[in-house]
């Protein structure tokens, strides 16, 4: 140790007292520990039988049957049909979402708010109406697309109508709160210059903000257009018809071949979707990773280049050619499924939505309900925790070995390591982990849990795996993109002083990646939680079972109570979530 | 020429918080008139301009604009009010990722249908009247490049031909050459005092050079922690009236 002119100074001084350690977020973490352990003897592993030994025969069938999927041309003909139509509620759902999106962003954009209201003389009289409108927005958005799927269902029938009302609604109202902030977010110089030479609020949006918005509008609306195949597929699950239809179909029928012809023609397409998606946000600049954010927009964690770089690259082809496919996609999407629009408003439509209000009301909840009702509120949020908790735990293993610049040889953690065989594994884990991570999220949530009730018995268990599996490969791809992000100084100069891989990884990538793998944990959990009412539907349990059970004998007034059960779990949830990432911020 | 100032500003005063942006301060701008107004940063130059356009209000005292007292105005007239009045400011506040043509033309907002705003971001039209203004500014060959391709004297001619195109009877330049180079800041001033003396229209131009204030202008309105220090034709001020204005207190 050096001893020199600093030391005497030190050696009086006290030593500083440590900080306390109960503090906001070391009360979160036990709470979400004592969660985590209620939320795992909700299993009820020890009280009743699991998992259902007949099944494994079945399961064996069902992996055997991959490779023989049914190639015959007549399925394979119902297959590319089954494709095409959820294609076109995909891209009919999002063109329509886009279009109420769009609308409804001059409703909750701040921006606008300021320039319609005289705050010239009131700089906040504004507020309340904003508030207002964005509260409103959080309802559709709030409510998950399968839910709103059943509700069209019921009024329109088994109509495309209904599958694109389905996609086009919540995701309008998640479209009107990002197209609100790309608005706002926008340098406002421009607009604020023509508000003062006396152009209307709109012209000047339309001239000084929406040039600016407009390459970060059309990236996300192609990120949606992968949220809405997968939620197409979901819908396709209720009845709507296409691959999501035919999957369960051929699994009621037990024609695993079936299943797996159906299952190949969704991962080809999931695949595609993703990379033309990616491909054309890359090219514009704006990384706004899929599925960051199926419900919640991440607010102030997109590292991205946004402002300043205005706009995208001049000229480029593939951008043209994209928004031009775009625009022909939609047309023949039209074309193909042909919405009966005139249905909104036929007569008919009216009588049952007027029907359906009829017998949802008076709403009736008696003691014995209640009890019910609470029960499988707290089983669908163990669900959702441990699903959570699942996602993030295999996020965390899969994450670094599926990152570009950890374990590849001469990247940061195998940094100097010898052997030829130390390179390949690198090499070996990234690909594998990249695409275990790949077929997590292809396939949906209902699905996973489909197959997973042949060997369990209905239940938490698995409902939180099925929403474990498919969530951690979402998360697990954040995570891995995050560190690919991270700064890399701090243990290059660790690595320089000769620390250990262990100690390396625990003091120079841990503290950087933590704080976002929280923050994207605790947004998958509320995006989960959501997700819960998908997997109930197909049997796996909680609320979304009792909701299955009481649609098919036409309880619409048990609905609407389950249904509001379900939304008062959902925002408590998002609450808690954004509380506990405050804490940790 | 009428006798109507078309600027009046009356015992104003304007706040920020704790800070007193403008104190008292009454002056009257005519018609035709090129006032520049000079000050340290800070003095309140900026605030009087943003009063002058009608984007601020007054806390105390009244500004009348062509005879009309702004506070006092519904949204409609107050916008008939500011279209006849251009205002260039110091970061140009064009739209980078948007053709020349656009930002030229969307001085013209207040006056076109909703419709022909739509139709002409896609088919771009007026494009006679935006190239006229452009050669007018000297950049006539710009008209549908990008924006942000251009230099920042280029995108201050393009702000400067915004205006044009609004046809005003005022322009107010807020800081208009703080941000270009010595070689660019002139010409762009002397771009403004031609126009001015050409078309008649009154200029009120903010200046932290006070040369050019004294080359470029008629009349110099010195400010300082907001309040008017001097206010007197270009020829009648003195070294010693510049000096009050910079001078440091202890």
């Amino acid at each position: 140790m050096a001893r020199g002119l600093l030391t005497p100074a030190a050696a009086t001084a006290t030593v500083p007292a440590r900080p306390r350690q109960l503090n906001s977020r070391t009360a979160w973490t036990t709470a979400l520990l004592l969660l985590l352990i209620w939320s795992l003897a909700q299993l009820g592993i020890g009280d009743r039988r699991l998992v259902n030994p007949g099944g494994i025969t079945q399961v064996t069938q069902f992996v055997a049957a991959a490779f023989q999927p049914d190639l015959s041309a007549q399925f394979l003909r119902l297959t590319f049909e089954a494709t095409l139509v959820t294609v076109g509620y995909a891209v009919l759902g999002t063109f329509l979402s886009l279009i109420l999106g769009f609308a409804g962003s001059l409703l909750v954009s701040e921006t606008m708010w300021k320039a319609w209201m005289p705050t010239r003389r009131r700089p906040t009289l504004y507020r309340a109406p904003w508030a207002v409108s964005r509260g409103l927005l959080a309802i559709p958005r709030g409510i998950h697309e399968v839910i709103w799927g059943l509700f069209f269902v019921i009024i329109l029938g088994l109509d495309p109508l209904a599958a694109i009302l389905a996609i086009a609604i919540p995701f309008g109202a998640i479209v009107a709160k990002v197209f609100a902030e790309a608005i706002d977010d926008a340098p406002h110089e421009p607009f604020d210059a023509l508000i003062t030479s006396g152009a209307s609020p709109f012209k000047a949006l339309l001239y000084g903000l929406l040039p600016q918005a407009l390459p970060d509008m059309i990236s996300y609306a192609f990120y949606r257009l992968e949220c809405s195949i997968r939620a197409s597929v979901v819908l396709g699950m209720i009845g709507a018809g296409g691959l999501g239809y035919e999957i369960l179909l051929s699994f009621q029928t037990l024609n695993y071949n079936e299943m797996w012809t159906l299952f190949y023609a969704l991962f080809a397409l999931c695949a595609l979707t993703d990379l033309w998606s990616s491909v054309l946000r890359q090219r514009m600049g704006r990384m706004v990773t899929c599925t960051t954010s199926d419900a919640t927009p991440i607010e102030g964690l997109a590292e991205l280049p946004r402002r300043g770089q205005a706009g995208a690259p001049q000229g480029d082809r593939f951008i043209s050619g994209s928004l031009i496919a775009a625009g022909a996609l939609t047309v023949l999407s039209f074309w193909y499924i042909d919405p009966t629009i005139s249905k909104l408003w036929a007569p008919k439509t009216l009588t049952l939505l007027a029907g359906l209000i009829d017998d949802v009301f008076p709403l009736s909840l008696t003691l014995p309900q209640l009890t019910v009702l609470l029960k499988l509120s707290g089983q669908t949020l163990a669900m959702s925790v441990l699903a959570t908790g699942f996602a993030a735990v295999g996020g965390l293993f899969l994450a670094f070995p599926a990152a570009r610049n950890f374990a590849l040889p001469g990247k940061l953690m195998a940094a100097g390591s010898k052997g030829r065989a130390r390179r390949w594994l690198g090499w070996i884990m990234l690909v594998f982990t990249r695409g275990l991570l790949l077929v997590q999220r292809a396939i949906p949530s209902p699905v996973w849990a489909l197959m997973l009730l042949f060997v369990f018995f209905p239940g938490v268990l698995p409902g939180a795996l099925a929403l474990g599996i498919y969530n951690l490969g979402v998360l697990g791809r954040l995570m891995a993109e995050s560190v690919e992000n991270m700064d890399e100084r701090p243990l290059r100069s660790l690595q320089a002083l000769g620390t250990g891989r262990v100690r390396a990884f625990l003091y120079g990538v841990l503290p950087l990646t933590a704080p976002r793998f929280t923050a994207y944990t605790l947004y998958r959990w509320e995006i989960v939680i959501r997700e819960t009412v998908v997997v109930g539907l197909v049997g796996a349990g909680g609320l979304g079972r009792l909701l299955a059970e009481q649609l098919s004998s036409f309880d619409y007034s048990g609905v609407a109570v389950t249904l509001l059960f379900y939304i008062a779990l959902t925002f408590m949830v998002d609450l808690a979530s954004a509380s506990i990432r405050k804490a940790y911020r | 020429m009428t006798d109507t100032p078309i600027f009046e500003l009356n015992n104003v005063s304007k706040q920020f918080g704790n800070t007193a942006a403008l104190q008292g301060v009454s002056l009257r701008v005519m018609p035709g008139e090129r006032v520049a107004l000079v000050g340290p940063s800070g003095a309140g130059k900026s605030t009087l301009i943003n009063l002058l356009n009608g984007s601020l209000l007054p806390d105390q005292g009244e500004v009348r604009v062509m005879g009309q007292d702004l506070a006092r105005l519904g949204t409609r007239k107050l916008r008939a009010i500011q279209r006849r009045v251009g205002t260039v400011h110091q970061q140009f506040d064009l739209v980078g990722n948007l053709r020349v043509i656009h930002n030229v033309n969307a001085g013209r907002l207040g006056d076109w249908p909703l419709w022909k705003a739509v139709a002409s971001l896609i088919y771009p039209l007026n494009t006679q009247a935006a190239f006229d203004a452009l050669t007018q500014v000297g950049i006539p060959e710009k008209l549908y490049e990008r924006t942000d391709q251009l230099s920042g004297g280029q995108q201050q001619r393009v702000a400067l031909a915004r205006v044009l195109i609004q046809n005003p009877a005022a322009i107010l330049a807020d800081e208009p050459i703080s941000s270009l180079d010595p070689g660019r800041s002139r010409e762009i001033m002397d771009l403004f005092g031609a126009l001015s003396q050409q078309t008649g229209k009154t200029l009120v131009v903010s200046l932290h050079a006070f040369e050019y204030a004294l080359s470029h202008t008629d009349r110099l309105i010195g400010l300082r922690r907001g309040r008017v220090v001097f206010d007197a034709p270009a020829a009648e001020v003195t070294p010693a009236m510049a000096q009050s204005l910079y001078r440091i207190e202890v």
